[in-house]
C-alpha cells in the first residue's frame, strides 16, 4: 500500500487527497471536516493532536456489514482526557447475529435506541477536524468509515493514521524473529507493556484501550522528544 | 446498561475516600479524569504541570523522598498521590515514579465543586494524618458506646438508694431483722452524733453474720461494730460502672457504698449502694460473671476449666467493637482474680503471711493492657520486717501461685520475671536499691527490667510497700535527663514502618517485610513513649492511655499530641485485637503478625496515619535528648 513509497510522496499524497476529496464534498459535515489542514508531518509528536478511534461492526467486511458503534477520545500532550470522550451505538437496520452479539455484546434492543449513523459519523468527522485518527489495526475503521461517507456523501475521503499494532508489527519485524499474529492484539500488547486488563469490545475502551498503549510505545522509543508525526504516520 | 467507562468507574469506587460516593457522582468524576503514562525514574508531576491535581496509580509505583534524600513512602495501585494538592507538602516532598506508571489525575478544584455536598472529600486530602485518625476514633469510640454499658455508664445507672443504715450501738440481731425485713445483704454501719447528722465506720452483710457471729459463737446480742467491716471502700457518684467492678474486684467484695452530695449540699454523704449482682445483671456472660465465679472457686481445677472462657470473652468483646481499652482492662481484672484466688487458696495451705507483702503484677497486667493467655509478669515485695525463717513461706506461695497461674493458661515469663525467681522476691529495701541502680547507672539491660517493672501494679496485699517504691522511683526519674535520654534510646528503637508496598511492609531503608508486627512496630512504641512522658513528669499511672492524658500539656507532650498517640494506640489495639479474634475462633494461636494481604485499603490507609503520628513524636523525643 502506501506505506511502500517514498515518505515525501505519500505525505504529499495525504494532502493532494483531502484537497481533491474537499472540492468533491458536499456542503456539510464532511465537507468541514476537510476544509482543516491534515497536521504538518514534521510536527513534534508531543504537540499533534491525536483521536483515538474504535469502531465495533457487525463483521469484517465494510461493505456487507455494518458499524455498529463508535467509540473515540482525544489524546493531547501525552494525557488522554475522559471529558472528550464519545460513545454511540447506531441505529442500523439489519438484525444482529448471534455470534456476534457475544462480542460485543450489543442486543438489537440497545441497537434500536441508537443513533442514525449520519448523526454518528458527523460526530466523528467534526471531532477529528486537524487531528491524526489513533487505531489499533488500521483496515477496519478505514474501510468502514470511508465505505460511510460514501454512503452519506458520495465522496471517499482520505484519513492520515497512527496504528499501534503497525508500530508494534515494526518493532517486531526489526527483531527478525518469528512471531505469531496473535501477540499483535491489543489486549496481548497491552499485557506485554504491564498494563491492566480492560474490558474489550467496547468502542470507547477499546478506544482508551489503544490512545494508552501509543502513550507507552512512544514512551519506549529511543529519544521520543524528537520524534515527530511521520516517524508513526502510517 | 453501558460499559463504558465501567471499569475506570469500578476502580475509582474501589478506592478510599470514592468509596463513600454514590455511583451517578463517580461517573462524573469519571469524565473529569485524564491518563497519562510516565516512564520508570521520572519525576512528578508530568509534562511540567502546574495545577493542584490528584494522581491516582492505575499500575506502576511511586517513591516519596524528603529534601534529604531519605525514603518516606512507596505507593502503588489503587493509592492516590495527593503531594501536588496540599501547596505545604509540594516543596516537602519529591515524588519519582519507580516504575512504568499509568495514572488517572484529577483537577482538585474540579474534584471539589462536583463533591461539595461530600465535605469527607476533601478533608480526606487535605486532613493530616493525625486529624483523619481522630475521625476514624471518633466513630469507632461512638460504636464502643453503643456496644458496651459498664465502661460508659455511670454508676448511677446501676446503683440502689437509699443507702439502708444501722446505728453502731444496735445489736448483730436488729441487723439480721432489719435485712430479713428490706430483703437486703448489706447495711452501712453509722455513728450517731449530736444533731442527727451520721457518720458511716463501717459496713456489715449477711455473710459477716455468718462467719463472724454464728461461726465464732459470738452473742447475737454484741452491738453490730463488732463484726463490721471497718474500712470501708466507696467511690464517688461521678465514677463509672467500671471502676465499680474494679474496686470490687481488687477489694473481692460485693457492696459498694456510693458517695456524693448530700441534700444539704455536702460532699461524701452515702448516697447509694451498688452491689455486683447490679452490675452481673447488666451485662449477661461476661467480665463481671467470670470475676465473680472466679471468687467463687474452690480449687485450681475450678478456676482452669473457668480460665477456658478467657479467650471466648475476648473474641465476643472484640467482635461487640468493644474498645480495646476496655478490653484490656477486662482481661487484667480477670486475670487479677484469678491471681487473687490462687493466692487466697495458697495462704489457705499454708497459713496466713508472717508479714506484710505486695503481690505486684508488671507489664502489660499492670498496665491493665492485658490479652487473653498471655505471659504472666510478677512479683512480690514484702516489709523489711522479714526474717529469715520466713523465706520458705513466700518460697511455696510465689511457687504455688505461678504455677496455678500457669495451669490458667497465663504462661511461665519466658524472661523469669516471676516472683518464683528469688530476685524478684524480695523485701522493698531491696527494692529501693534495685530502682536506685536502674535510674542512677542506666545499662540496657537495667532498662530492659526497668520497662517491666517501671509498669507495676498491687494484685493484693498491702498497697504502700508498692506506692513507697514507686514514690522514690519517681522523685528520682523525674527531670531526671541522663536517666531519661537512655531510656528514650531504647524505646526508640523500635520503629514503625513507613507503609506499605504492594502486599508489604515498607520498612525505612527501603527494604520489604511479608508481615506487620503490630506489637512491637506499633503498639509497643507508643507504650514505651507513655511511659517515658509518665516518669519525666512523675505520674504514677501505669496504664497507657491514663499515662498520655495525665502527661498531656506538660513539657514532655503537647495535648495535641497526646491526644493523637491515644487515637493511634486505640486503633492499633483494635486491629490487633480483631485479627486475635479471627485466630482464636479459626481455633489457632493468638500472634501479632498482620498480613497485609488480609488488611482492607481503609485499614491500610488509618494504620500509615497511626505509623506517622507514632514517627513524629519519636523523632521529637530524639531531639530532645
Amino acid at each position: 500500500m502506501l506505506s511502500n513509497q517514498p515518505l515525501f510522496y505519500w505525505l504529499l499524497g495525504y494532502e493532494a487527497q483531502r484537497k481533491r476529496a474537499w472540492a468533491r464534498a458536499p456542503e456539510g459535515a464532511l465537507k468541514d471536516f476537510l476544509s482543516v489542514s491534515f497536521p504538518d508531518p514534521d510536527t513534534p509528536l508531543n504537540d499533534i493532536e491525536i483521536l483515538s478511534v474504535d469502531f465495533e461492526t457487525t463483521g469484517l467486511y465494510a461493505i456487507n456489514d455494518k458499524l455498529l458503534s463508535v467509540g473515540f477520545i482525544g489524546v493531547t500532550q501525552q494525557q488522554i482526557s475522559l471529558k472528550d470522550s464519545y460513545h454511540q451505538i447506531i441505529k442500523t437496520k439489519d438484525d444482529l447475529c448471534a455470534d456476534n452479539v457475544i462480542i460485543h455484546q450489543i442486543t438489537d434492543q440497545q441497537k434500536e435506541q441508537g443513533a442514525p449513523l449520519k448523526e454518528v459519523v458527523e460526530a466523528l468527522l467534526k471531532a477529528l477536524a486537524g487531528k491524526v485518527m489513533l487505531v489499533h489495526f488500521a483496515r477496519i475503521e478505514r474501510q468502514f468509515l470511508q465505505q460511510a461517507c460514501l454512503a452519506l456523501y458520495g465522496v471517499a475521503p482520505p484519513f492520515p493514521m497512527i496504528d499501534t499494532l503497525m508500530i508494534a508489527k515494526r518493532q517486531l519485524d526489526k527483531k527478525d524473529v518469528a512471531y505469531d499474529p496473535s501477540e499483535l492484539r491489543l489486549s496481548t500488547l497491552r499485557h506485554q507493556h504491564g498494563l491492566p486488563n480492560h474490558f474489550a469490545h467496547n468502542a470507547l475502551n477499546d478506544a482508551i484501550a489503544t490512545a494508552e498503549l501509543l502513550m507507552v510505545q512512544m514512551s519506549e522509543m529511543s529519544d521520543n522528544n524528537s520524534l515527530t508525526l511521520h516517524d508513526l504516520l502510517l | 446498561m453501558d460499559h463504558e467507562l465501567a471499569e475506570i468507574s469500578a476502580f475509582l469506587q474501589a478506592i478510599p475516600p470514592f468509596d463513600t460516593l454514590p455511583e451517578s457522582l463517580t461517573l462524573q468524576l469519571v469524565k473529569e479524569i485524564n491518563i497519562c503514562y510516565v516512564r520508570a525514574k521520572q519525576p512528578l508531576p508530568p509534562n511540567g504541570i502546574k495545577e493542584a491535581r490528584l494522581y491516582i496509580l492505575r499500575k506502576g509505583a511511586l517513591v516519596y523522598t524528603d529534601h534529604n534524600g531519605q525514603l518516606v513512602g512507596k505507593y502503588t495501585e489503587g493509592e492516590i498521590c495527593s503531594v501536588f494538592c496540599r501547596p505545604a507538602q509540594r516543596n516537602e516532598v519529591q515524588v519519582n515514579t519507580e516504575e512504568d506508571t499509568l495514572l488517572y489525575s484529577l483537577d482538585y478544584q474540579t474534584l471539589l465543586s462536583l463533591v461539595t455536598d461530600y465535605p469527607q472529600i476533601d478533608a480526606f486530602f487535605m486532613q493530616t494524618a493525625a486529624e483523619r485518625l481522630k475521625g476514624k476514633m471518633g466513630k469507632v469510640n461512638e460504636d464502643a458506646i453503643i456496644n458496651s454499658s459498664l465502661i460508659n455508664n455511670p454508676i448511677s445507672q446501676f446503683y440502689h438508694k437509699p443507702v439502708l443504715t444501722i446505728n453502731r450501738q444496735q445489736s448483730i440481731q436488729q441487723a439480721a431483722l432489719k435485712m430479713t425485713e428490706k430483703n437486703i445483704s448489706c447495711l452501712v454501719v453509722v455513728d450517731d452524733k449530736e444533731k442527727g447528722v451520721s457518720t458511716p465506720v463501717g459496713i456489715v452483710t449477711d455473710k459477716d453474720i455468718r462467719r463472724r457471729c454464728v461461726a465464732e459463737g459470738l452473742s447475737f446480742t454484741q452491738p453490730v461494730s463488732k463484726i463490721m467491716t471497718a474500712d470501708m471502700a466507696t467511690l464517688p457518684e461521678q465514677s463509672s460502672a467500671y471502676d465499680a467492678l474494679m474496686l470490687m474486684t481488687s477489694k473481692r467484695i460485693h457492696h459498694l457504698p456510693i458517695t456524693g452530695f448530700s441534700d444539704a449540699g455536702e460532699y461524701g454523704e452515702l448516697v447509694a449502694m451498688v452491689t455486683i449482682t447490679d452490675l452481673m445483671n447488666n451485662e449477661g456472660h461476661n467480665a463481671v460473671n467470670i470475676t465473680s465465679i472466679i471468687r467463687k472457686a474452690a480449687t485450681i481445677n475450678d478456676l482452669i476449666r473457668i480460665s477456658k472462657l478467657l479467650p471466648k470473652l475476648q473474641i465476643r468483646m472484640a467482635k461487640l467493637g468493644t474498645s480495646a481499652d476496655h478490653i484490656g482492662k477486662s482481661i487484667s481484672a480477670i486475670t487479677m482474680a484469678f491471681t487473687i484466688r490462687i493466692i487466697e487458696m495458697s495462704e489457705k495451705i499454708n497459713g496466713k503471711a508472717p508479714v506484710p507483702y505486695a503481690w505486684v503484677a508488671c507489664g502489660s497486667q499492670a498496665r491493665q493492657e492485658q490479652l487473653a493467655h498471655s505471659d504472666q509478669d510478677n512479683a512480690l515485695i514484702i516489709s523489711d520486717e522479714v526474717q529469715p525463717e520466713h523465706e520458705a513461706w513466700f518460697e511455696n506461695l510465689a511457687s504455688f501461685v505461678c504455677d496455678g497461674l500457669a495451669a490458667c493458661g497465663f504462661i511461665l515469663c519466658p524472661g523469669d520475671i516471676m516472683a518464683s525467681n528469688p530476685k524478684w522476691r524480695q523485701p522493698q529495701q531491696v527494692w529501693h536499691q534495685y530502682f536506685e541502680q536502674w535510674v542512677s547507672t542506666p545499662s540496657p539491660q537495667a532498662l530492659l527490667n526497668g520497662s517491666v517493672f517501671f509498669d507495676f501494679a498491687t494484685v493484693h496485699g498491702d498497697e504502700s510497700l508498692l506506692n513507697e517504691v514507686r514514690s522514690k522511683l519517681l522523685a528520682k526519674t523525674k527531670g531526671n535527663s541522663l536517666f531519661l535520654a537512655h531510656l528514650s534510646r531504647n524505646a526508640l528503637m523500635l520503629r514503625p514502618p513507613l507503609g506499605f508496598f504492594r502486599d508489604f511492609v515498607l520498612i525505612s531503608d527501603g527494604e520489604h517485610k511479608a508481615s506487620l508486627d503490630i506489637k512491637h512496630n506499633g503498639i509497643a512504641p507508643i507504650v514505651d513513649l507513655a511511659r517515658i512522658y509518665a516518669l519525666a513528669e512523675g505520674i504514677a499511672s501505669v496504664n497507657t492511655i491514663e499515662r498520655l492524658k495525665k502527661a498531656a500539656g506538660s513539657p514532655s507532650i503537647s495535648k495535641e499530641s497526646a491526644a493523637n498517640l491515644i487515637d493511634a494506640y486505640e486503633f492499633l489495639g483494635i486491629l490487633r485485637l480483631e485479627h486475635q479474634a479471627n485466630l482464636l475462633q479459626a481455633g489457632k494461636a493468638p500472634n501479632n503478625y498482620l498480613s497485609p494481604k488480609k488488611l482492607s485499603k481503609l485499614e491500610r490507609e488509618h494504620l500509615k496515619d497511626a505509623f506517622k503520628v507514632i514517627k513524629a513524636l519519636q523523632d521529637s523525643r530524639q531531639s530532645t535528648y
